[in-house]
């Protein structure tokens, strides 16, 4: 009887020990660990860095890790200029910034970009023609794509977005967005902003999109996790963190650990697609 | 026909008052309604114990612990930068300043308490700029140098209750120190200071009312969203109004929201308390120096 | 002894008070210095006057002057009247008990943080306004001017209140006698030995409100446009700093915001100096009395 509760007490155990090690094995390299990291720039990243930063940590009390939006402009300008250890970007750096501040780049997620309206509004295609005319202001009512009678509310994003540099290159062909369109910080921001504006339109990270918003079907395919990856939607682009010159110490730790099973499950949890 | 002009006067002025006053019940009556079922300690604390979280033996992740105590850290460092230089540069003004400098100084420092916050927030940032380029690499956008350009925003509030707390004083208790034979010093230290300290106080209260919701200075100077409990002064940070402000246009979801709820109704309670003691103090204090105007 | 340590002491009070004074002026010189190439050969009026075109290379911030002009001026059309009858109210129309509470009110009103109307602007003003006038998204001057209105106002309540009780009683004894009314004597008495007290406070006011970045920030939607009507979105320079600070240093489009910068400091130097004029003036109303 003794012998039995003691062996099953030490599976108990064994299977204990067993399991928090397999859970938090991709977080043992910081245990110990003491020191900052700073990260800015891209807003696509934030869930994912909150995410990893939260849980790092969890497991060492004495890392800090600070994140900071911008956009993936002030990203990769901030991580140049040394102000940060970690800048993120969702668009690829140019081959002269990256020769300019001796950049390295990893990606470790691949997103698309997608064109949002609030749920309550009907339209949930649009042609690439319509989009465009749209964003220059040369469609101007709903009911010209199909929607009730009342104005479009236009949102864009400021120069230094990667988003909107993606959106802008392949979505609009670098055509023009109107002077009238309102300006949003983030993807962030720009969810919150048309949840709550019934009659918008905005484009944000395809892993943004939940329950608050309606993606709409671009030429035919609608947004998602699984037509991106199969390169159906063709509005996609990669999720970048840069640092200058090769990373090291608890920044190289931190970038490693996007990398490892538990890293690439937080992008998948947050909405991304893997780069395994 | 004077008539009609006379009652359409108090309308209106009787109108204005219930526009005014339905507009501030509108707005802290619309907090309350959202943001009071929030208030407990779980919005400070979130799922953190809240003994081991203000030891910083754990992180809090989803609660406003980081945030207050950024703010506290910011407004203390600040206040501890303006105090002195505020005082001093008050007391030089009040007591030593001939007519023609004092005219100098008061343009200047007016000019000072004028300028937008923002621009305040501009200079810290490029000082940040300058200093990483000139002085040191580590020097990064951080609480330091928030608090830095933080007092440089009070402190036109600080020199100005101390110069006119000093001014206020009556004649005849300026010189009876001086006739008993007290040098100048030994008659503003012991005679003139404790009788102006009232009015220095609430001036100081009121100054880290300003510190604590002042968002433009700080968004420039290193504040950001999420950070924890800075650990130390060089680092980012988080605070209050910042929060509120992220809050409201990125809420990722219904309970981030209702965090800004209440982080608002305690930003709100904050400075009202600050404002309302800075108040008592004033009135109780045994030299009522404002009483005076 | 004791007098060196005097004088030494009083040195040390100058020293604070310089290095106060001259902060002012160094914020000022930082700024020219950072936008350098922007203020040399007459480029800054070019600036002041032409569009904001970050892709052809034009960083004017002529639409956020008109922004920040639009969004002010309107909230002082708003925020003047009401500041008016609200003060009038409390010094002339109500006596005793209510004239204090209401002046209490307006006082603890002062205390209010910035970002607590701007985070209630959001949620309550931006969805009534788009429901009530059918225009828009909401964020448009019209809001951001309303909520500055309310942002402004008690400071200006205050102000006005001030004025009308500095007007010496003695004034008003001949109207007072004659029959005349309260309200008589307010209007053909007060008001036009209180009006350089309504100057001051107006150009405080206005200050408050072109300085103010977070009510314009969250509630005018920020698009870079001269709006054309009250319900355009619209850019103030105050918000355009904010949304820009953090662009390439070395880009011209950083540097585009020093003049954001500059320009608001010199518009607050024309306000203070305004405000001494002002105010010189009723000094000498003060006096006569």
């Amino acid at each position: 009887m003794r012998s039995r509760i003691l062996m099953l007490l030490g599976a108990a155990v064994f299977f204990m020990t067993f399991s928090t090690s397999a859970m938090a094995g991709d977080l043992d390299g910081f245990k110990g660990e003491k020191g900052e990291i700073k990260i800015a720039g891209g807003t696509a990243h934030i869930p994912v860095m909150k995410e990893a930063a939260q849980r790092i940590m969890g497991v060492s009390p004495d890392v800090q890790i600070s994140i900071a939006g911008g956009g993936s402009g002030v990203g990769i300008k901030q991580a140049g200029e040394g102000l940060v250890d970690i800048g993120n970007s969702g668009k690829k750096p140019s081959e002269d910034e990256v020769a300019r501040y001796g950049l390295h780049l990893f990606q470790w997620a691949i997103d698309g970009v997608a064109i949002i309206v609030n749920p309550a509004n009907k339209v949930r295609a649009l042609s690439q023609q319509q989009v465009m005319e749209i964003y220059a202001g040369k469609i101007s009512n709903w009911k010209e794509v199909g929607g009730v009678d009342k104005q479009i509310n236009l949102y864009t994003r400021d120069e230094a977005s990667g988003t909107r540099e993606v959106f802008w290159n392949q979505a609009l062909k670098k055509g023009e967005i109107a002077a009238n369109a309102n300006f949003s910080v983030s993807n962030g921001a720009m969810k919150a902003a048309i949840s709550q504006d019934p009659f918008a339109i905005g484009y944000v990270s395809v892993g943004h999109i939940d329950e608050s918003v309606a993606a709409v079907a671009f030429d035919g395919v609608v947004p998602s996790r699984e037509t991106v990856k199969e390169g159906k939607y063709a509005i996609a682009r990669g999720l970048y963190s840069c640092t200058k010159g090769a990373p090291a110490g608890l920044t190289k730790k931190f970038i490693d650990y996007l990398f490892t099973a538990e890293g690439q499950q937080i992008v998948v949890d947050q909405g991304f697609i893997t780069v395994k | 026909m004077g008539r009609l002009v006379e009652r359409i006067i108090v309308l209106f002025s009787w109108l204005s008052g219930a526009i005014l006053l339905s507009v501030i019940c509108a707005v802290t009556g619309y907090l309350c309604f959202k943001g009071l079922k929030t208030i407990g300690p779980a919005l400070i604390f979130g799922s953190t114990d809240p003994m081991s979280a203000l030891l910083l033996r754990q992180r809090v992740f989803d609660g406003l612990f980081p945030a207050m105590a950024g703010t506290l850290l910011l407004v203390l460092m600040s206040v501890g930068w303006a105090i002195p230089l505020g005082t001093a540069a008050g007391i030089y003004l009040a007591e030593y300043a001939g007519v023609k400098t004092k005219k100098i100084f008061d343009l200047l420092f007016d000019l000072l308490a004028g300028l937008p916050s923002i621009v305040i927030g501009l200079f810290g940032f490029s000082l940040t700029l300058f200093l990483n380029r000139h002085v040191s690499k580590e020097l990064h956008p951080c609480l330091l140098l928030s608090s830095i350009a933080l007092a440089f925003l009070i402190l036109p509030y600080i020199i100005r209750t101390t110069q006119i707390a000093l001014e206020n004083l009556p004649m005849h208790n300026r010189l009876t120190g001086l006739a008993m034979g007290a040098t100048r010093m030994q008659n503003l230290v012991h005679v003139l200071l404790p009788q102006a300290l009232a009015g220095m106080v609430s001036g100081i209260l009121l100054a880290i009312g300003r510190c604590a919701e002042d968002t433009a200075v700080i968004m420039l100077t290193g504040v950001v969203a999420s950070a924890g409990v800075p650990r130390s002064v060089l680092s980012h940070y988080e605070a209050l109004p910042f929060y509120i402000f992220y809050i409201s246009s990125q809420y990722a979801n219904q309970q981030e929201l209702a965090t800004g709820y209440g982080a608002a109704i305690l930003l709100l309670f904050i400075c009202l308390l600050l404002f309302g003691l800075a108040f008592v103090i004033k009135k109780n204090l045994p030299c009522q120096v404002f009483s005076q105007r | 002894m004791t007098a060196t340590c005097e004088r030494a002491v009083e040195r040390l009070f100058f020293a604070a008070a310089f290095v106060s004074a001259f902060v002012t002026l160094f914020i000022f010189g930082f700024m020219v210095y950072y936008g350098l190439p922007l203020f040399s050969g007459g480029r800054f009026l070019a600036i002041l006057t032409s569009h904001w075109a970050p892709h052809q290379g034009s960083f004017g911030i002529y639409p956020m002057i008109v922004g920040t002009l639009a969004i002010s001026l309107l909230a002082m059309v708003f925020a003047f009247p009401l500041s008016m009858g609200c003060a009038i109210l409390i010094s002339v129309v109500s006596r005793g008990r209510l004239s204090r509470i209401l002046r209490k009110v307006v006082e603890v009103m002062t205390g209010i943080p910035t970002v607590v109307y701007g985070f209630v602007g959001i949620f309550l003003l931006i969805p009534l306004v788009r429901n009530v006038f059918d225009a828009g998204s909401g964020m448009c001057v019209l809001s951001a001017s309303l909520m500055l209105a309310v942002l402004v106002s008690p400071t200006m309540i205050l102000f006005f209140c001030d004025s009308f009780d500095r007007v010496p009683r003695s004034y008003g004894h001949a109207v007072l006698a004659l029959g005349g009314t309260r309200i008589q004597h307010f209007l053909h008495v007060t008001l036009p030995c209180a009006w350089p007290g309504i100057i001051v406070a107006v150009t405080m006011a206005l200050g408050r409100a072109v300085g103010d970045t977070l009510i314009a920030l969250m509630l005018a939607g920020n698009a870079v446009q001269a709006p054309d009507s009250v319900f355009d979105s619209a850019r103030t320079l105050t918000s355009h700093i904010a949304l820009v600070f953090a662009a390439d240093n070395e880009s011209l489009e950083f540097k585009a915001i020093f003049a954001c910068g500059v320009s608001l400091y010199l518009f607050t130097t024309i306000l203070v100096l305004m405000i001494r004029l002002a105010a010189r003036a009723r000094g000498k109303v003060g006096q006569v009395g």
